[in-house]
């Protein structure tokens, strides 16, 4: 290998293209290290604070693509307060300043603005795709920008984030000359938008496979979409609102008929549920179904639904299918890889599923290999049974609106259940538990969950030990996330050297003490341990019994962030 | 629908007792309902170092006073606002309402994602409402929640107008703009005492307009009329 030229190296380090085998074949010697680094270009940061835009770019000067993460995962549950950070605006800043051949901008709960969305729209002139996952923090003026100037955009996908919408001229800010569109999602956006210029531009968009559009896309509307893009594989439907006796459906429904590629279908923001038959025809064909934010279907027509979908491989879906929906799910659904159940209203606090669906689940999907499942009540013969019949799950998230709940029939924790998943699932890379658990749980997650790399846990546990036996067994875990469980210093303190070897910890209503984080802040210069007090009851001259009520750490070579705000304190 | 919205503002865990119709097989029935530890256990000991979820919940299960901000939700116009206005109103009522009752956090899901089927439902239902009025044929919807439009006839007038009563917060702006309406085709200005406004509610009868809050007005009201009086 040695004797081979460095272009003959490069060009099958192409080949490569997973982040995790790149970093292996960098680490093998100098000259594949210098060779891989100044090829490599896709770069993936999970966590935006862990290195510096400067050391990212001196190391892959042939970056093309970036993924950053921000905020850590509870921020999507309340937990992290909304300026905490998460900035994307040095990062582009950075890029922009060294040329940087930036194509491709993937952002995961981070803050963008107007101005950086626009800097990204002018510093990058082979700019292609933009993606943005539970963002905030611009506007659609910055769309707008966005639009006009990338000339040669292929992708902006914006999911679920949170953008002030100024109703918008922004979709007219695509010029004429623009016709290379593959994708557009505006799914989340609120506001109305300008139809002519949609129509306009789906039109001029031959290449466009996958459109998502919003709830203020009327059903016409739709329909003419759908003759002007025949060749659609991914459809978003934003607002289904329709009279079945009209014309407009008569005719929506011969359009939807002609779109027989479409194999992945999402949306339904708004709709009126006796008109879904309409999409019967192309159920066959689809492999992906989100209807997980269309809480006006009846269970019924779900399931009535859900009979055509015989090659679904991908399913989002909410908790108003009931069990015998999901047994319908099972024996159709063959082909099944990953569900996720919502609960279909999250204020009630009840649920309209059980055991009983997952377990019809684990025994009709011989392929299911990820699972989020919100329920009503969960036993451990279920999870026992679910192990037996599912080894291959990856990714096992199961939760009960009642977050202690024992196991429904025995009053039993769900120790055994959760057990029984951990020792039969060998590839089980992500977890996340709830209901009545004990220490105990935790001793069987770290004799047998080895390659778990993500574990998320609230109201579980009895003493530090708990935490002590994930920390010490699970050799490959890179994110831990606990909250309301009564782990302490001494847990936290155990391995401190640990925590270099994941991406983050994170610990919220624990019984951590200012004490035992300044501890581990002095022992492990290359940790950021961060604590976030939002409400101001600690100072510099706090009490170090104190408890902490909400810790984030996570390994960086940054050095502590410039841009933290007055309530995290960086110790 | 007010017996609903006054269910969704009880606390989380009152729950377990409201729905164990679920639980068939469940035999500790008597634990659920309250009169044993919230969260039951055998022997004891693997409860003492635990922070409970009832602990971090915190909130007593009587206060049902929580009930009332969900029932002011229920139509109180804001002429000022648009129709995000509103969304934000009802959004922010529920937040509170969510935070108030429920665990911070919890059920962990996204709050984009609660927001959507939040919004969702008070869309279905008003959907579901409006079909029910157009088909009773006296009442006409605007686009969803953000209009609400009643016919309004004058006595000796001809034509009869329609409004938006969802620009009003008060009888005393709704007069006062019904008699810069109809000032143009009859000559009221001093006449306007001769007048009372009067309006048909959800039964079917002729109500004078004023007595009852202005709310209560607003969910019944079908249709308006400006009767001459009498004398």
């Amino acid at each position: 290998m040695n004797y081979f030229p460095d272009e003959v190296l490069e060009h099958i380090f192409d080949f490569v293209t997973s982040q995790r085998d790149r970093n292996s074949v960098s680490q093998v010697c100098k000259p594949w290290y210098k060779i891989e680094s100044s090829s490599r270009p896709k770069v993936f940061v999970g966590n935006c604070y862990a290195i510096s835009p400067q050391r990212v770019i001196e190391r892959f000067p042939g970056l093309k693509s970036i993924t950053l993460k921000g905020k850590p995962h509870f921020a999507d549950f309340n937990l992290v307060p909304q300026d905490w950070g998460g900035f994307v605006y040095p990062w582009i800043e950075a890029f922009a300043k060294k040329s940087v051949g930036l194509e491709e901008i993937k952002l995961k709960r981070m803050i963008i603005s107007d101005d950086c969305l626009e800097l990204i729209s002018r510093s990058f002139p082979n700019f292609k795709s933009l993606v943005l996952v539970s963002c905030e923090g611009f506007t659609t003026d910055g769309l707008a920008a966005i639009a006009s100037n990338c000339r040669f955009l292929r992708e902006l996908d914006l999911q679920e984030n949170d953008v002030e919408d100024h109703r918008g001229h922004w979709l007219s800010c695509f010029p004429d000359t623009c016709t290379s569109l593959v994708s557009l999602n505006f799914a989340c956006l609120k506001g109305e938008v300008n139809l002519a210029a949609l129509e306009r531009l789906i039109a001029r968009s031959p290449n466009l496979r996958s459109l998502r559009l919003n709830n203020a896309v009327p059903l016409d509307i739709l329909q003419n979409i759908l003759i002007r893009a025949p060749h659609l594989v991914d459809l978003g439907v934003g607002s289904y609102v329709n009279d079945p006796d009209s014309e407009t459906y008569n005719k929506l429904v011969m359009a939807i008929q002609n779109c027989m590629s479409v194999k992945s279908l999402s949306g339904f923001l708004e709709v009126a549920p006796h008109c879904l038959s309409a999409f019967h025809l192309i159920c066959p064909n689809l492999t992906s179904l989100n209807l997980s934010y269309a809480s006006g279907i009846h269970g019924t027509e779900l399931i009535k639904l859900i009979r055509h979908c015989m090659k679904l491989q991908r399913l989002w879906i909410l908790d108003c299918i009931g069990d015998g929906g999901l047994e319908v799910v099972a024996s159709t659904c063959k082909d099944l890889q990953e569900i996720r159940v919502f609960p279909s209203d999250p204020y009630i606090g009840h649920a309209a599923v059980t055991e009983a669906g997952l377990v019809a689940l684990s025994v009709g999907c011989p392929k299911l290999h990820s699972i989020l499942y919100f329920c009503q009540q969960m036993t451990n013969a279920a999870l026992i049974t679910v192990a037996k019949n599912r080894p291959n799950f990856t990714r096992f998230r199961l939760c009960i609106l009642d977050p202690t709940r024992p196991d429904a029939v025995t009053n039993q924790p769900l120790d055994e259940g959760f057990g029984a998943i951990v020792q039969s699932c060998k590839g089980l890379r992500r977890l996340s538990m709830t209901g009545l658990l004990t220490d105990q749980v935790f001793l069987y997650i770290g004799m047998h969950a080895k390659q778990l790399e993500m574990l998320s846990i609230a109201f579980a546990g009895n003493t530090d030990k708990g935490m002590q036996y994930v920390l010490n067994g699970c050799k490959k875990l890179r994110k831990l996330e606990i909250r309301d469980c009564p782990f302490g210093n001494e847990a936290l303190l155990m391995d401190v050297g640990k925590y270099e070897t994941m991406r983050s910890l994170w610990m919220s209503s624990c019984e951590v003490t200012l004490e035992g984080c300044k501890s581990l802040a002095k022992k492990m210069p290359r940790l950021n341990v961060e604590i976030i007090n939002e409400n101001d009851l600690m100072d510099v001259g706090a009490d170090d019994r104190q408890k902490v009520e909400k810790m984030f750490l996570y390994r960086t070579l940054a050095g502590p962030r410039k841009d933290a705000p007055g309530f995290v304190w960086t110790l | 629908m007010e017996l609903q919205l006054g269910l969704r503002s009880l606390p989380t865990y009152n729950f377990i007792e409201n729905f164990d119709l679920n639980n068939d097989g469940f035999e500790s029935k008597d634990q659920m309902l309250g009169s044993k530890p919230w969260i039951s256990c055998e022997d004891g000991n693997y409860m003492d170092n635990k922070r409970g979820f009832e602990v971090a919940f915190g909130k007593n299960i009587e206060d049902a006073s929580r009930e009332l901000p969900l029932l002011l939700w229920s139509g109180q116009p804001n002429d000022e606002d648009d129709w995000d206005g509103e969304k934000k109103i009802s959004c922010s009522i529920n937040k509170n309402h969510a935070e108030e009752n429920q665990v911070e956090g919890w059920p962990p899901i996204k709050s984009w994602r609660k927001k959507v089927l939040h919004h969702d439902q008070h869309q279905a239902r008003h959907i579901m409402n409006s079909t029910r009025m157009t088909a009773a044929g006296n009442y006409e919807n605007g686009d969803g929640s953000n209009s609400k439009y009643v016919k309004v006839k004058m006595e000796g007038v001809a034509i009869t107008r329609k409004i938006d009563l969802r620009l009003y917060n008060s009888y005393q702006t709704l007069t006062k703009s019904l008699i810069s309406m109809f000032a143009k085709c009859q000559n009221l200005g001093n006449d306007a005492a001769r007048y009372c406004l009067t309006y048909q509610d959800k039964d079917g009868d002729w109500l004078v307009a004023g007595d009852v809050p202005w709310q209560s007005f607003m969910e019944s009201v079908q249709r308006l009329k400006i009767a001459r009086n009498a004398g």
